[in-house]
């Protein structure tokens, strides 16, 4: 009798609809509007590389040590250097990041004795090409610059 | 100004200007629905829904039409040419048609026909063969499947919709639209509660046929895109996949406008014959609704840093809000006005219900489709129609 009153007065269809109607929310949205509001990531995130330079001389940090391959399971830094002959120092030449195949794991930055290189809270890692993704010198030291979007 | 309204053709003006109003201003609402639509239903879903175009979305629909509009128009090489070119002019044409006898207030509507419930159910039961034309001459399988289905699906639907509609007719003794909104406010009642709440049922009944009808959730079998792609118009792109849409949107317009008018009083505010309830229904309702809509609108400013020409959209949408409301305080404009408040009032909560559906229910398989509307809503809305029938002789006293 219970079964037959219910289907009659349609209470389970009722039902539903008050669900979807409790439901529409504002507050409840679960949407982010990507490109216009960038998620806040968390403090020890980490993204994209970035090569450290002094603040005041503009001088990369990096003394080219190369503990940061070494350190690497991925094996996709490459540092180059060469040798000042006046103060008798490793000068960095060029230094490349395949963050193609980087697994943020942070070891780098852990090994590097100089804080030069650096796991940033940076997450647009996507390149046109396959190219693009193995980032040199310039690119580690400038920041991957974020993409503006005109609506 | 004697010269126009002695000539002899004075009497065709108002029905012209109402018309053309009508075919102009539809379809701008109806891609309004449309973005109603997609904004209620992410409500429903929690999500955001448009929000690009203008502010919070609110030109998607003027976006949508340029679209639509710049689309290459393709006709499959297979096709039957004229029959796929003929189809959905036929379905706007039957759609856009059925606004010629709906009562939109006392003082705007086009035709007062003296068979116009006739003339609506008529030209819904032609629009079917836009939908069919248009599967069969697609000469796509998803397509003829499609149509196939809408055709079952509208002819076994319009049975108890045909019910349903007679017993408020027997109610109101007249078939014409205006009629039976006068009949509903000599009797002082919607006719949803007459004959002591019995004819809620075929209300109801009209209700679930009415959605099945036009095809809505969940009862869109023909479009099932889980399993049809998108049904009848799977072949159909550009501007001819828009006038589907049109004729589509036009006929839940017109399906809601005939429930509303049937069942719920027409242009009639509640408790229609009770005087005292005039000045604040008539004049405090629409007033305070305009107002709080656009300070809802006002509100959007704050909400983040936006472009100027977004703050000039939303400044002139409060603005006309305002205007609408001060318009309703004029007591000379008020009367011409009301009606259309309230039946447009009326229309589109119950299209907000219909989205409400949508959002709510899953769809029906084909065999519980067929199953409700052969085994319940035909037998319930026949006996509806008996008891109902009984019930007024017996309290009409004669």
């Amino acid at each position: 009798m219970r079964e037959l009153l219910r289907s009659v007065f349609l209470v389970d269809l009722l039902k539903g609809l008050w669900v979807t109607f409790r439901n529409q929310k504002p507050s409840l949205i679960y949407t982010e509007e990507y490109p216009k509001d960038r998620p806040a990531v968390a403090e020890r995130f980490r993204g994209a590389p970035r090569l450290n330079v002094h603040p005041d001389s503009n001088e990369t940090l990096c003394i080219a040590c190369n503990l940061c391959a070494l350190a690497c399971p991925e094996q996709l830094i490459v540092v180059t250097s060469e040798r000042n002959e006046e103060t008798r120092r490793k000068e960095l030449t060029n230094f490349t990041y395949d963050t193609s195949r980087c697994m943020f794991c942070g070891l780098c930055e852990d090994a590097c004795p100089v804080d030069a290189l650096e796991l940033t809270q940076d997450f647009e890692l996507a390149y046109y090409t396959r190219e693009g993704a193995i980032w040199d010198r310039q690119m580690l030291e400038e920041g991957p610059l974020p993409t503006e979007y005109n609506y | 100004m004697d010269e126009i309204f002695n000539s002899p053709y004075y009497p065709y003006l108002p029905p012209l200007i109402a018309s053309v109003l009508i075919i102009l201003l539809f379809p701008l609402i109806a891609g309004y629905i449309v973005l109603l639509e997609r904004k209620v239903l992410a409500d429903l879903q929690v999500r955001l829904g448009p929000m690009r175009v203008g502010p919070y979305g609110f030109l998607q629909p003027l976006a949508d039409a340029v679209k639509l509009l710049l689309k290459e128009d393709i006709i499959p090489a297979a096709a039957d040419k004229w029959i796929f070119w003929g189809a959905p002019v036929l379905s706007t044409f039957t759609a856009l048609t059925a606004f010629a006898v709906l009562p939109l207030s006392d003082k705007f509507f086009v035709a007062d026909v003296n068979i116009g419930i006739l003339f609506i159910l008529a030209m819904s039961s032609i629009g079917i063969l836009g939908l069919i034309f248009g599967g069969w001459s697609s000469n796509s399988k998803y397509s003829l499947l499609g149509s196939l289905r809408s055709a079952a699906q509208m002819v076994s639907y319009e049975v108890p919709l045909g019910f349903a509609t007679v017993t408020a007719l027997m109610i109101a003794g007249t078939l014409s639209m205006q009629g039976i909104v006068h009949a509903q406010q000599e009797q002082g009642l919607w006719f949803a509660f007459g004959n002591y709440g019995l004819m809620l049922v075929p209300a109801v009944v009209f209700l679930i046929a009415g959605v099945a009808e036009t095809n809505r959730a969940p009862f869109d079998l023909p479009e099932a895109e889980s399993e049809l792609v998108a049904g009848f118009h799977t072949e159909y792109s550009g501007f001819r996949f828009a006038l589907y849409f049109l004729a589509e949107y036009a006929s839940i317009f017109v399906m809601c406008a005939l429930w509303v008018t049937l069942f719920w009083g027409g242009w009639l505010r509640p408790f229609p014959n009770v005087g005292f309830l005039e000045v604040p229904l008539n004049y405090g309702f629409p007033i305070l609704l305009f107002v709080v809509i656009g300070l809802g609108c006002l509100k959007g400013f704050r909400r983040r840093r936006m472009p100027i020409e977004q703050t000039v959209i939303i400044g002139a949408l409060a603005g006309a809000m305002f205007l609408v409301a001060a318009l309703f305080a004029i007591p000379a404009a008020n009367p011409y006005v009301i009606g259309l408040f309230w039946f447009l009032l009326k229309v589109f909560l119950l299209v907000y219900v219909f989205i409400w559906f949508r959002g709510t229910f899953p769809r029906f398989r084909y065999d519980q489709l067929m199953e409700v509307g052969w085994t319940y809503l035909i037998p319930i809305s026949i006996g509806a129609l008996i008891v109902n029938g009984i019930v007024f002789l017996w309290t009409s006293g004669s």
